[in-house]
């Protein structure tokens, strides 16, 4: 053969004109595979869309029935304040028979233009001796203490106020009128929703790290039969190395909520039976990472550490320790923020968790207790996510 | 000029020079790797004591190949090796771990473990002598860590003792792996290629390095190289191998263009290294 890339050296045509010549280049509008690909994908989007049930405007005609939650996540109920309130009462009752009079000659009291009647009743409330300028709230009681608002009432300058109010339909025939007025600003504490939100939360974290500990105890020592390179060379090592991936392929392919209903059946509801989902699906999935982690160390430092003299029990420890440790770690890291950010789910089929409370307060429609959780799981699963990053950059 | 090839006409069979009381005695060495590539073919050679033994011949040659059969690194498939009396090829797994650690070896790539420090790379040249169990522990006994800090003196980087092994220079590193090599007071050093990831300024300094042990402290060296002037500068010794067989085994001074055509080729030319 002559040199190649002489064009026209002995009459032929050059290399790139022949090859330019076998490609023909066509525009994709004149091509009919062109359009039968379009055909195919045009029809599995218009399925696709039928079969989800895409229905569009309910994004609409449905924002009535989120509202409530979204605007809960801008007051969620995370703190309340103590603050000092005025009370005075006055009896009403049912039934004709008139009521002892009330004896408070100072500080605040209420006034009724009645103190019997029955239900559906107009009345008119006036006090006296409040603090000035404040708000409060107007209250019925009925015989066995249930308590209902009536109206807001608000006092003027000299602390009075005046308001009237329908006599409500309740059960028994002693009831009590009460002025709630709110007279000072008290301290800022935060609300019992919150202690509660972080004591699940708190679960939720340990859920998370005992369920990865668990995958880790049981990852480690199956990712060295996992691995080709050390099994290769122990008899036997093919079958021993095709049964543990196969192991961790079938385990992995459960999804860990799945896990967690099986679990629940078996060890009942509870965080413990998320340990366990969370845990064997850990197991897979870090197994399968640390197995690779393994095979890709270099042979170079093994290779002169066994020429030291060192043995199989050396040899790992110095040679093939230091190599997979760093890897070990940051996969165990990144492994613990999924197994948090998951274990908020977990706790709707019953694997404890914030996630069981956060069902409860969908469920009561208790939009603003919802919303701290809610708010709860962000901020530490932003938080746990920030820091594996950090943590992992360092040690790789 | 006639070269001492196997079954060539007229020449003496391709036997190495045979002393008495070698430290290292290779016989009928012959390595085929299960693809059936013959990478040694009956290598026979002996190496005095204190003797710097240079190995040249292309990439492929079977350099590499030869210097892992010496310590068993790679299995041989037949022949005989004796180290210092002592059958290579014959002896047990703790047998092996003995002789291993009597016999140090520096690689082209250093093979240091990068995440760990270089006083750990260094240390672990003596696990030959130390109880196995202590490795879980991470000890290492006080004379010992001494002994380290005195190689890493020695070959002139004691400051980088807590340094990672990966942010040392390619020259740092080697020095490192000659100071693990030292840790096991070695009666022969293998050292595969030690200077051909370096620069020329490197490499002499490197190779400086291993010629002090040789001459001061009287430790056989079997040095594979690349380049001829390295080879007739350090060796006292020269073997040259081409397509696993020896096809020169002799003074530096004896290589001249024809011997040097035979064993690089004819298309090669000698290049100098300085």
């Amino acid at each position: 053969m002559g040199p190649v890339g002489g064009a026209g050296a002995s009459g032929g045509v050059s290399v790139s004109e022949r090859i330019r010549a076998e490609r023909r280049f066509r525009p994709w509008f004149r091509s009919w595979r062109f359009y039968i690909m379009a055909a195919v994908t045009l029809a599995v989007y218009v399925y696709g869309w039928q079969v989800t049930q895409i229905k569009l405007p309910e994004l609409w005609r449905g924002a009535h029935l989120i509202a409530p939650l979204v605007t809960a996540l801008g007051s969620p109920d995370v703190a309340v304040r103590d603050n000092p309130v005025q009370q005075a009462a006055a009896p009403f009752d049912y039934g004709g028979e008139t009521p002892p009079p009330s004896a408070p000659a100072s500080g605040p009291a209420v006034r009724l233009s009645q103190s019997t009647g029955h239900a559906g009743q107009r009345v008119t409330a006036t006090g006296q001796g409040f603090a000035p300028n404040r708000r409060g709230m107007l209250e019925w009681e009925n015989q066995i203490g249930s308590r209902q608002e009536l109206v807001p009432v608000a006092t003027d300058g000299q602390g009075r106020f005046a308001a009237t109010f329908d006599t409500p339909d309740v059960m028994g025939t002693r009831n009590t009128v009460f002025a709630d007025i709110v007279s000072g600003v008290g301290p800022l504490r935060l609300s019992a929703t919150f202690f509660v939100v972080l004591d699940r939360m708190v679960e939720t974290v340990f859920l998370a790290l005992m369920g990865t500990t668990m995958g880790v105890v049981f990852a480690v020592p199956l990712s060295f039969l996992g691995a080709k390179n050390l099994t290769a060379h122990i008899p036997g090592g093919r079958v021993v190395y095709g049964l543990t991936r196969t192991f961790f392929n079938v385990s992995r392919s459960i999804e860990a909520l799945v896990l967690a209903i099986i679990f629940t059946i078996w060890v009942g509801l509870g965080p413990f039976a998320g340990v366990l989902a969370l845990g064997v699906h850990s197991i897979a999935s870090l197994g399968k990472l640390y197995s690779e982690a393994i095979e890709s160390i270099e042979g170079g430092p093994i290779e002169a550490i066994s020429a030291t003299g060192a043995s199989t029990l050396q040899i790992l420890r110095y040679g093939v320790v230091p190599q997979i440790v760093p890897q070990f770690l940051a996969f165990t890291i990144y492994r613990w923020d999924i197994n948090v950010r998951f274990s908020t789910v977990i706790g709707f089929v019953g694997g404890g968790g914030i996630g069981f409370i956060l069902l409860q307060y969908i469920n009561l429609l208790q939009w603003r207790q919802a919303a701290t959780a809610l708010w709860m799981i962000a901020i530490v699963v932003a938080a746990l996510d920030y820091a594996s990053a950090v943590a992992r950059e360092r040690l790789v | 000029m006639c070269l001492n090839r196997p079954g060539a006409a007229g020449g003496p069979p391709a036997e190495g020079v045979l002393v008495a009381d070698p430290v290292l005695r290779v016989e009928h060495l012959t390595k085929v790797y299960p693809d059936g590539t013959r990478a040694l073919s009956d290598v026979s050679f002996d190496v005095a004591r204190g003797e710097f033994l240079v190995v040249i011949g292309l990439s492929g040659s079977g350099k590499s190949t030869l210097m892992r059969c010496i310590n068993r690194l790679i299995e041989p498939s037949g022949g005989r090796i004796l180290f210092q009396g002592r059958d290579v090829t014959a002896a047990s797994r703790d047998q092996l771990r003995e002789i291993r650690r009597e016999i140090g070896m520096v690689f082209q790539q250093f093979n240091l473990v990068r995440r760990a420090s270089v006083l750990t790379n260094v240390l672990t040249g003596r696990l030959g002598y130390t109880p196995p169990p202590w490795a879980l522990a991470n000890y290492f006994a006080a004379p010992v860590v001494d002994r380290a800090f005195a190689n890493l003196e020695r070959v002139g980087i004691p400051e980088k003792a807590y340094t990672r092994a990966d942010a040392l220079s390619g020259g740092q590193q080697q020095r490192v792996g000659i100071a693990r090599a030292l840790m096991q007071e070695p009666q022969l050093i293998l050292a595969d290629e030690p200077v051909a990831s370096l620069d020329p300024a490197m490499s002499h300094s490197v190779l400086r390095y291993i010629e002090e042990l040789n001459q001061k402290d009287g430790i056989t060296v079997v040095c594979s190289l690349h380049f001829l002037s390295l080879a007739r500068r350090y060796g006292t010794r020269i073997l040259a191998l081409k397509a696993g067989q020896i096809v020169f085994d002799g003074l530096p001074a004896d290589i001249d263009e024809t011997r040097f055509k035979a064993i690089y080729g004819d298309d090669a030319l000698e290049v100098e290294i300085t």
